[in-house]
């Protein structure tokens, strides 16, 4: 009776916003008389994190201070419309409606400036509040008063609005799966290293270490992309060593109706995770961002289902990798009975899992050889 | 009967078998305490009792009697925020913020018996908080970094122990 | 002064950690009465008999809703992406799974409505389940949804989402090994710390105020007002702040039947689910069924995939031809296969239907092609880095639909991962990009697929 160690990796990718498009979110932006700026969006904040991101974005485009920005989410009255916190889109999709609603507001602070300071606006940037002459800082104007301007001497409310939109990509051959334009906007990229501990005698299945490398796009706002892969690698653990709504799958009986029961991951199970971000741009993310929300549970499983393997020598392809899943592995393999069936150049794992074996003829998963 | 609530006197009307969650959330109208699942599984309920952690949606109202129940409300303001708020600010603990009441009690409490910043006792003593979006690693490096005595930076984050940034790509 | 890139704290980090954010179930509205849900006891059972009178007539309760009372009780959520309706708000003459909700009592405490509910008169003819999803298609298989057991509406009235690229019969043709393998990723509960709650306020003026935690405001106001048969100026969604959500929140489990027993009331009416509920009777991450076999060559090139995959989708489709359509999309992982044949079933059983959980459509597949490229290496004695890095999409080649990828970044994750772990790669696996595949990274089998980047 031993513990065994094992190390097994995976790579893979995933689409930012909904599968084939189609998804709008849009934005608007008001400027108050001393120059302060309010943001009405749709996103739900769902603990993502996109009321920081949007407002990260909007401040950065307009060129104001992070505190000047304030943003509402709260109602669909004064909000309007975000498909919603979902498939990965509240930074991609809905950041990219703030960025352009920001735009709006920042080009027509630049003219209503330009108007004041009589310099062409195209002269002209907006840094840190201020309005500044290209080359020449010393001719400035601060934000503020070019809001009172607009209010007070104009006479107009400066808004912007943003809609962000790809349009649906149609499937035009159901036999093929060919589809009328690309179905995704930004795919992220992600690789994982998983080490793990078996118990021989218990069955048990500890993670160590997760070492995970994620391309991010951007990271808007690093310490909430870690936040993302944390807590999606500890959500990909669960998955991999504890979760299931039904234990005997297909059964239907012995659903947790508890915490304790249903086995979410505690404390006590958290591993260290290195993480490693790549930033390699997108191009249709706002500063190039791509999604990080769900492909950060995404990775582990196939992970620790290799570093199982390494580990004991057999591989649990039904999740989750229980003690009692490794303990009739173990004991499988002992009789000689986990060897794949080889057959020629075929070589067959997992027959007694198969709709070959299982139905009685409904259904085949017919395999030239 | 009788309590103290975040340093008030207070009467209440609810039968002493009532949970003491219920009393603090519907007599009396505090919601930091958060239902989340009203079986003593997850935590997002816990308050102080005269100091000590426990699972308000438990605990009979009798056994709170006189007790000195201090809630998230108690800990801090936003202009006069404790330590332990301070990090979980600086450090990234809260995410969707449910279970974040709970758990700054239950660190409140390690802190307040000296506790370490050995990341094993502090899963020791938050054993049992279950939080769905953080994976818990910034939980743990908020409360060690307070149990340290940090003093804590609230325009910006810690950066992760574990992380490296590189940018990559066509450029 | 950079924001973007910034570590700046939550913009709500202070309300968090002083308990001042208001989520649902912290709003306070006097005279608000409480909800409760008579669910199905059975998988799969005919309703013989509903009297809910007794309910009605107990003192406190205000109302008391069944299908009879939603003026459109059978709405698909997803019917603007052609996926056609087949889940009543509330059940009609039949229920498919354990939890399906039948009435809902709206009383003056949680006590009274959970008693009113025990009141309703209910008699059931249970029928048979299916649960197995490779049983679905068997004869002797019990038909437990109108479509049949399986999803019959993708497009061109197929009854599976297909995917075919290359010649699959070459590719195995000239395999010099075939890998075949099953994956069975389980069902799991998103398991947000907030349970599914909601709270409605009929106004003055017609209106409801539905307080949601939603995780798609809009949307969710969408699925109402079509419900209802109302337009969207007569709902208003508050809400925005969520506490957690990981898919389970797109359902609008609440929001419409909440509402029915507001405007039946004319009270403000909360209903919160209790965590039994949320375990056993909210929707939960499907259970998929895969299988994979592998037209490869002994150094390692994969030259053909077939794939068969079974969702279950529980009583109803929900979101899951979506689901599926994603998956079909994204079953090469991150290489690039040129010769593909899959097919993908919605399918039922008497379970909760599933819906989007993180990583909706792909978890299931990562899991399933990643443990598929371990078990490859494994029987072919190849280095698990060096197979994945070889058969890595790189830009100029096409995805499973053809289109092209214009800049992946599967090459420097994998080398990143092998850094840090410090597995030695040789020269050629170190200095490899992304860019397009030339020389010994382009053998004749891939120059059929490739397309450039300009077309995307």
């Amino acid at each position: 009776m031993a513990k065994h160690r094992g190390r097994g990796i995976a790579a893979i990718e995933y689409p930012t916003g909904m599968n084939q498009n189609g998804d709008p979110s849009q934005c608007w932006i008001k400027v108050k008389p001393d120059g302060r700026i309010d943001v009405f969006a749709g996103t739900a904040d769902i603990g993502n994190g996109s009321k920081t991101i949007q407002t990260q974005i909007v401040a950065e485009t307009i060129g104001v201070p992070y505190d000047w920005v304030t943003y509402d989410n709260s109602n669909t009255d004064s909000s309007p419309l975000c498909t919603g916190t979902f498939a990965s889109r509240a930074t991609f999709v809905a950041g990219k409606a703030a960025e352009k609603a920001a735009l709006q507001v920042r080009q027509r602070l630049l003219e209503i400036a330009g108007k004041e300071m009589e310099i062409d606006p195209a002269d002209l940037e907006i840094v840190d509040g201020e309005v500044v002459a290209k080359g020449a800082p010393q001719k400035k104007m601060s934000v503020a008063d070019v809001a009172a301007a607009a209010t007070f001497t104009h006479g107009e409310l400066i808004t912007g609005t943003g809609a962000q939109l790809k349009p649906y990509a149609a499937i035009i051959d159901p036999e093929t799966g060919r589809v009328d334009k690309p179905p995704h906007s930004a795919i992220s990229y992600a690789a994982c290293a998983a080490e793990v501990e078996v118990d021989d005698e218990t069955g048990e299945v500890r993670v160590l270490r997760l070492q995970q490398c994620y391309d991010v796009g951007r990271a808007i706002n690093p310490t909430q992309v870690e936040g993302q892969i944390e807590g999606g690698a500890m959500m990909g653990l669960g998955l991999s060593v504890l979760e299931t709504c039904y234990p005997y799958y297909p059964d239907v009986e012995h659903r947790g109706g508890a915490f304790g029961s249903y086995l979410a991951p505690s404390m006590e199970e958290m591993p260290q995770i290195d993480t490693i971000l790549i930033e390699n741009p997108s191009t249709d993310g706002p500063y190039g961002a791509k999604g990080i929300g769900e492909m950060a549970n995404n990775p582990q499983p196939p992970a620790i289902a290799a570093a199982v393997y390494d580990a004991i020598g057999v591989w649990i392809t039904e999740l989750p990798i229980t003690p009692e899943r490794v303990l009739r592995a173990l004991e499988e393999k002992a009789a000689g009975r986990h060897e794949p069936r080889r057959e020629g150049k075929k070589v067959v794992f997992d027959e007694e899992l198969s709709v070959n074996t299982v139905s009685s003829g409904g259904i085949r998963f017919e395999v030239p050889a | 009967m009788n309590l103290t609530v975040n340093g008030v006197a207070r009467e209440v009307e609810s039968p002493p078998l009532t949970p003491l969650l219920h009393v603090l959330r519907e007599e009396l109208g505090i919601t930091g305490p958060k239902a989340g699942c009203l079986q003593g599984g997850c935590g997002a309920c816990t308050v102080l009792v005269d100091g000590e952690p426990r699972r308000a949606c438990l605990l009979p109202l009798a056994y709170a009697e006189g007790a000195e129940i201090t809630t998230v409300e108690g800990l801090g303001t936003p202009e006069r925020l404790a330590p332990i708020q301070q990090a979980f600010i600086h450090h990234y603990a809260a995410q969707c913020g449910f279970c974040t009441s709970g758990m700054l009690l239950a660190a409140q409490a390690y802190l307040a018996r000296g506790g370490s910043d050995d990341p094993e006792e502090i899963q020791e003593a938050l054993a049992g908080h279950v939080c769905r979006c953080t994976g818990y690693a910034k939980i743990i490096d908020a409360v060690a970094a307070a149990a340290r005595g940090d003093s804590f930076d609230l325009t910006t984050t810690a950066v992760g122990k574990y992380t490296t940034v590189t940018t990559g790509g066509r450029a | 002064m950079k924001v973007v890139g910034a570590r700046i704290p939550r913009y709500d980090g202070v309300a968090h950690v002083t308990g001042r954010t208001t989520y649902v179930d912290d709003v306070r509205v006097p005279g608000t009465l409480w909800a409760k849900a008579l669910r199905s006891p059975h998988h799969h059972a005919g309703i013989v008999r509903l009297d809910t009178r007794p309910a009605e007539e107990m003192k406190g309760v205000h109302a008391v809703i069944t299908h009879k009372d939603v003026p459109l009780n059978v709405y698909g959520h997803l019917e603007a992406l052609g996926i056609p309706a087949d889940e009543p708000l509330l059940a009609e003459d039949d229920v498919r799974y354990k939890g399906q909700p039948i009435a809902l009592v709206a009383a003056e405490d949680e006590e009274l409505a959970a008693e009113a509910v025990e009141r309703i008169e209910i008699e059931f003819e249970e029928r048979p389940a299916l649960l197995d999803v490779r049983k679905a298609f068997d004869p002797d298989a019990p038909r437990i949804h109108q479509w049949g057991n399986w999803y019959p509406h993708f497009e061109g009235g197929m009854d599976r989402r297909q995917i075919r690229k290359g010649d699959i019969d070459w590719a195995f043709a000239h395999a010099d090994v075939i890998v075949q393998g099953v994956y069975r990723p389980a069902a799991v509960e998103h398991c947000p710390l907030e349970t599914q709650v909601c709270q409605v306020v009929p106004e003055p003026n017609g209106r409801l105020t539905i307080y949601s935690c939603t995780q798609a405001l809009y949307f969710s106001m969408g699925v109402v007002a079509a419900h209802l048969q109302v337009p969207l100026n007569r709902l208003k969604f508050v809400g925005g702040t969520t506490g957690g959500g990981f898919g389970g929140k797109v359902d609008t489990a609440t929001e419409t039947m909440t509402a029915l027993l507001a405007l039946k009331s004319g009270r403000p009416v909360k209903w919160r689910w209790t965590r039994e509920e949320e375990f056993l009777c909210s929707s939960t991450r499907a259970p998929w069924h895969m299988e994979i076999a592998d037209a490869v060559t002994k150094d390692g090139w994969i030259l053909g995939r077939k794939m068969l995959t079974l969702h279950d989708a529980g009583a109803y489709a929900r979101f899951s031809p979506y689901g599926v359509t994603k998956h079909s999309f994204h079953h090469t992982g991150a290489y690039t296969i040129p010769n593909l044949h899959f097919d993908g079933y919605v399918v039922f059983t008497n379970r909760v239907p599933t819906t989007a959980m993180r990583g909706y459509g792909v978890t299931s597949v990562s899991f399933a092609v990643e443990t598929h490229m371990s078990r490859v290496a494994a029987v072919l004695g190849i280095d698990p880095f060096e197979l994945r890095l070889k058969n890595a999409n790189r830009i100029g080649d096409t995805s499973p639909n053809g289109v092209v990828y214009t800049d992946p970044s599967t090459v420097p994750t994998i080398q990143a991962i092998a850094e840090a772990i410090g597995h030695e790669l040789p020269a050629a696996y170190r200095t490899m990009t992304n860019e397009p595949r030339s020389g010994e990274w382009l053998p004749e089998h891939l120059v059929a697929q490739l397309g450039t980047p300009e077309e995307h």
